[in-house]
């Protein structure tokens, strides 16, 4: 048994490569070669064995860590379910996509669906991510339904999209369509919030820490400091997040919405006292 | 044994098997959360009369709270488990709910039996309510007239030990009165305890049942009765003239034996003859705590 399982990239794959089948969870028990045997999907080329595009150190372990420019890598970590999984530099889309628990660390930048209908666990982006992190696939009802996806950079358009239930937290800026169509759920945005946040949500909460222009369909309710921010806002200082005093002791305007749905979402705009 | 001069007595308190829960509750000054702790507090001295035995355990700094506020930490015990959830819902509902600022948070994250308390204090929002998850914990906002009123959903439930206790026997009523002030000033915020009665004290300790009435399940303790010396079976020696108890319910039995300790130690002081406690003879309740024991080591009996 290892501490951990290495993978270290082996060169440029020839296309893309889906990595959603593999489990890392389930490795505690995998000898090496058991792991380099597992089968990966590359564009263009079709199945192809874990170790003929990775090689791999270590057996026996659920902690895993990925080494390498996986920018073209996607779908690791789908489905995690307990374990810890290290990934080095970029990663390519669908990263943490329905994990269940456990945690997924991302030391740059992620493609689009970065815990795309993750259900449990944290999935701690180091960089930026694409669009729709936390969100349901296209055509799909449901986004994340559990869980904290943690960005520390920006996040492209429609993060949170149709979120059902979840913490997603962004350092900084938020593209358009940020918590678009929600069900649930919560969305923090430390940077700018770009344009239409909220639309067509039933409810959730999308707190806004920096400017935010609510949309047409919300409506002014109060200016008020909301006690369960105070919680919030402490365990995402916990997590390394800008949390800021003033954060804590400011007030935020409710805007309910979206009036065209249910209308019992809100966006949480914080304005200094 | 005696205590700078205070004999005590060879007995032991007899205590009971209750189910408690610790309640952080949080305001926006520490006056708002006491009134709030006071309220909830109120008119719980004792299952007997008033289903629940509540008590202020100790102040909390914004440092130990979970919102950062000023807070208060309240426990609360009742003797069956079906009985504390309802009680609580009743008590955080008109006392904590209505309390301008003010929060309310479980203070037993550890303990495995959770009871609703959030869950069901959330109706009073008609709909309007909303819940967030957390860290793994689901609180409830609830609207109200001033804003939000936030409560945790569920709250720990854990096996207590209620009516740890001892008896000051004094040469009269000021002598038991300052005895009893002083254990009550020593045993103030030990933590895992408190003291359900009136000022921590309570001046009209209980036998079981009644010698006129078969519906009653506690009377006055004529054997501890100054006025009763000369017509009853007293066990009170000549030259007592006033007894008053404290009562002490704690999370655990070490935490109980910790106080009585401190509480004996400051009780014994000028006029005060003697320190005994109320028990059962051992038949009713399985904690005993023996007081020549607590107060030679402090261990638990």
């Amino acid at each position: 048994m290892s501490d951990e399982i290495v993978l270290s990239l082996r060169g440029v794959p020839q296309g893309t490569v889906d990595a959603s089948s593999l489990a890392p969870h389930a490795w505690g028990e995998l000898a090496a070669g058991d792991v380099a045997r597992l089968a990966l999907r590359v564009e263009g080329v079709g199945a192809v064995a874990l170790g003929d595009v990775f090689a791999v150190k270590g057996e026996r372990s659920n902690r895993v860590r990925v080494a390498g420019d996986l920018s073209i890598v996607e779908g690791l970590g789908t489905g995690l379910d307990g374990g810890e999984l290290l990934i080095e530099g970029n990663v390519g889309a669908r990263v943490g996509a329905r994990m269940k628990s456990g945690r997924i660390t991302v030391t740059a930048n992620a493609g689009w669906g970065a815990g795309l209908e993750m259900a449990g666990g944290t999935l701690d982006i180091g960089g930026s991510v694409g669009p729709r992190s936390g969100a349901a696939p296209l055509g799909a009802k449901r986004g994340m339904t559990g869980g904290e996806l943690i960005v520390r950079g920006s996040a492209g358009p429609e993060a949170g999209a149709s979120m059902r239930r979840g913490l997603v937290a962004i350092a900084g800026d938020a593209g358009e369509g940020t918590g678009r169509a929600t069900i649930a759920g919560t969305v923090v945005v430390f940077g700018a919030m770009g344009p239409n946040p909220g639309q067509w949500s039933k409810r959730g909460t999308l707190v806004a820490l920096g400017p935010v222009t609510p949309p047409a369909s919300y409506r002014y309710a109060c200016t008020y400091r909301p006690q369960y921010l105070s919680l919030l806002l402490r365990h995402l200082r916990d997590q390394r997040l800008p949390v800021t005093s003033e954060h804590l002791t400011g007030s935020y305007r409710r805007y309910s919405g979206d009036l065209a749905e249910l209308g019992a979402g809100e966006i949480l705009a914080w304005t200094r006292n | 044994m005696k205590i700078r001069g205070v004999f005590i007595e060879d007995t032991f308190a007899e205590a009971f098997t209750m189910r408690a829960a610790r309640l952080v509750i949080t305001g926006t000054s520490p006056r708002w959360a006491m009134a709030a702790a006071l309220k909830l507090t109120g008119f719980a001295t004792s299952v007997i009369g008033c289903k629940i035995e509540a008590g202020i355990e100790r102040e909390l700094g914004p440092e130990d709270t979970p919102d950062g506020r000023p807070g208060v930490s309240v426990l609360a015990m009742t003797m069956g488990k079906d009985d504390l959830p309802k009680r609580l819902i009743e008590r955080v509902g008109q006392t904590v709910l209505t309390c301008p600022t003010t929060a309310c948070f479980d203070g037993l994250p550890d303990a495995p039996d959770r009871v609703g308390v959030g869950s069901a204090l959330r109706f009073f929002g008609d709909g309007f309510q909303a819940s967030k998850v957390i860290a793994g914990e689901r609180y409830w906002r609830v609207p109200v007239m001033e804003g939000e009123f936030l409560v945790q959903e569920k709250f720990g439930m854990i096996k207590a030990v209620g009516g740890g206790n001892f008896l000051i026997l004094a040469r009269s009523a000021p002598a038991a009165l300052a005895a009893a002030e002083a254990a009550v000033d020593a045993m103030a915020g030990l933590p895992g305890v408190f003291l359900p009665f009136p000022g921590g004290v309570v001046r009209s300790g209980s036998k079981v049942g009644s010698r006129r009435s078969k519906t009653m399940i506690a009377s006055t303790n004529d054997a501890f009765c100054p006025t009763l010396r000369a017509i009853t079976k007293s066990d009170l020696a000549e030259g007592i003239n006033s007894v008053l108890e404290i009562v002490i319910n704690g999370l655990d039995a070490p935490a109980i034996s910790r106080a009585m300790k401190a509480g004996i130690d400051a009780a014994c002081r000028d006029d005060v003859v003697s320190i005994s406690a109320g028990n059962y003879a051992g038949k009713l309740g399985p904690h005993h705590f023996h007081l020549r024991k607590i107060m030679s080591d402090g261990a638990a009996a």
